[in-house]
């Protein structure tokens, strides 16, 4: 019968020999590179998912200023159709004001001139019609009138001018 | 199984003992007076290192080609196993620094005492040497402690490079203690440093050999009785402690693996 734990030093230099084989040759090429690969691999991971955060935020940022630009421009053109819209009110309201101005003006100036035709018209009249009276006196003196007829004529030419 | 059948009562238990030990030389060899003879343990060594190698470098083949290579099936459940170790053994004991120089050794370990506990339980193996001999070298004490030794020589190789000659064997008890404390610590902490490859050796050797002895013995009443219904019990419960079994292999390694690891970083991480 064999002992369970008999000492046996072949088998224990056999594994020692058979282990450091094992040791070496998966050490170099099987653990080794793995370990390297997986550490890589999870280097790669977390520089990616670092450098996503990082994107992530500078797109973020670049988002907001964008959204201010925007803002800004339309604030800027609010401004700028609103001031439009000032100077055209004021200018509508300086040509209506000039427009106005102007037309009374006119109106002014005609009724002056309308007033002055009229006193020209109406000295006109008058020298006429007293040129008519001095002709029609003349003839009526000329036939037989009384110097009482005469000045009773006048006072009715001028009375009748007066009224006009 | 088939030579415990010619067996009586009488040495049913030499039979599983038998079964379960190295026995019969194979091929006789010495060498400078060192009797290296070929057992079936070392044929199952053999094997072991030579599937385990076969295996780990054809899993590892796109790993030394391309810096980030891109696992895939049998390769990825590879590096599963691999990734396992890594941060469930190494990372926390010796420290993510040291991964790299001491990745190779646990690794090894691992792998080779897991391959080593898987193949004792594939009955084919009892047919080498025609079934005279155990096929679970892990099973072996002397294999155990081979392997627990070089556990023991790499906890000082490990502190000795991190802190020096002297430093490390100062490393071993706390400083700033009452001198009186020492008289007791000293011999304790000699005295754990040679029981830790101890029970390393003992733990993985008679944990293996249990379930084997264990399932031989409930085999055995088959041939003692020759009853069909004890032949169906026997089956049965020993296909549930073949399952049994197969976690105790995993486990075994697991803890061989770890506790080696963590010794090594205890000596790595010594000063604080």
């Amino acid at each position: 019968m064999e002992n369970l734990l008999s000492f046996d030093t072949g088998l224990m230099i056999w594994t020692w020999l058979t282990f450091a084989i094992v040791l070496v040759v998966l050490g170099t090429k099987a653990w080794k590179p793995m370990i390297k690969a997986l550490e890589n691999r999870e280097n790669f991971i977390r520089e990616s998912l670092d450098e996503a955060e990082a994107a992530r935020l500078e797109a973020d940022k670049v988002a907001g200023e964008y959204e201010e630009m925007v803002a800004k421009a339309r604030q800027e053109a609010q401004q700028i159709v609103a001031s439009g819209k000032e100077t055209a009110e004021r200018m509508k309201a300086d040509i209506l004001n000039e427009a106005q101005e102007k037309s009374k003006a006119l109106l002014k100036q005609a009724e002056s001139q309308i007033a002055t035709e009229k006193d020209k018209a109406l000295s006109d009249i008058r020298s006429q019609i007293v040129d008519i009276s001095m002709i029609a006196a003349e003839k009526i003196i000329s036939r037989s009138i009384t110097p009482d007829d005469n000045e009773r004529l006048i006072d009715d030419a001028l009375k009748e001018y007066g009224k006009n | 199984m088939a030579e415990a059948g010619h067996g009586t009562s009488n040495n049913i238990g030499d039979k599983i003992i038998e079964h379960v030990a190295n026995s019969d030389v194979m091929i006789h060899f010495e060498l400078f007076g060192i009797d290296l003879s070929i057992t079936k343990h070392v044929i199952m060594i053999w094997i072991a290192a030579g599937l385990l190698m076969s295996v780990a470098l054809y899993a590892t083949r796109k790993y030394r080609k391309e810096e980030r290579p891109i696992p895939s099936g049998f390769t990825n459940a590879f590096e599963y196993v691999v990734d396992f170790v890594r941060t469930g053994i190494l990372i926390p004991t010796v420290g993510k620094k040291h991964v790299l120089k001491w990745g190779p050794l646990v690794m090894s370990f691992f792998f080779l005492i897991l391959t080593m506990n898987f193949l004792g339980l594939i009955p084919l193996f009892n047919y080498i040497n025609h079934g005279h001999g155990g096929t679970t070298a892990t099973g072996n004490i002397n294999v155990t402690a081979s392997l627990a030794l070089v556990t023991f020589f790499m906890i000082i190789v490990a502190g000795i490079i991190e802190h020096g000659f002297f430093k490390h064997w100062k490393n071993l008890v706390p400083g700033g203690l009452p001198k009186a404390v020492y008289i007791i610590l000293i011999p304790i902490e000699i005295l754990s440093m040679f029981v830790r490859p101890f029970a390393l050796t003992m733990r993985l050797a008679a944990n293996m050999t249990a379930g084997h002895i264990a399932m031989l013995a409930i085999f055995a009443p088959i041939f003692l009785l020759h009853n069909a219904y004890v032949g169906v019990a026997s089956v049965a419960l020993n296909v549930g402690i073949t399952f049994l079994e197969i976690i105790v292999s995993i486990v075994q390694a697991y803890v061989f693996t770890l506790l080696s690891s963590v010794f090594i970083g205890q000596a790595i991480h010594a000063d604080h």
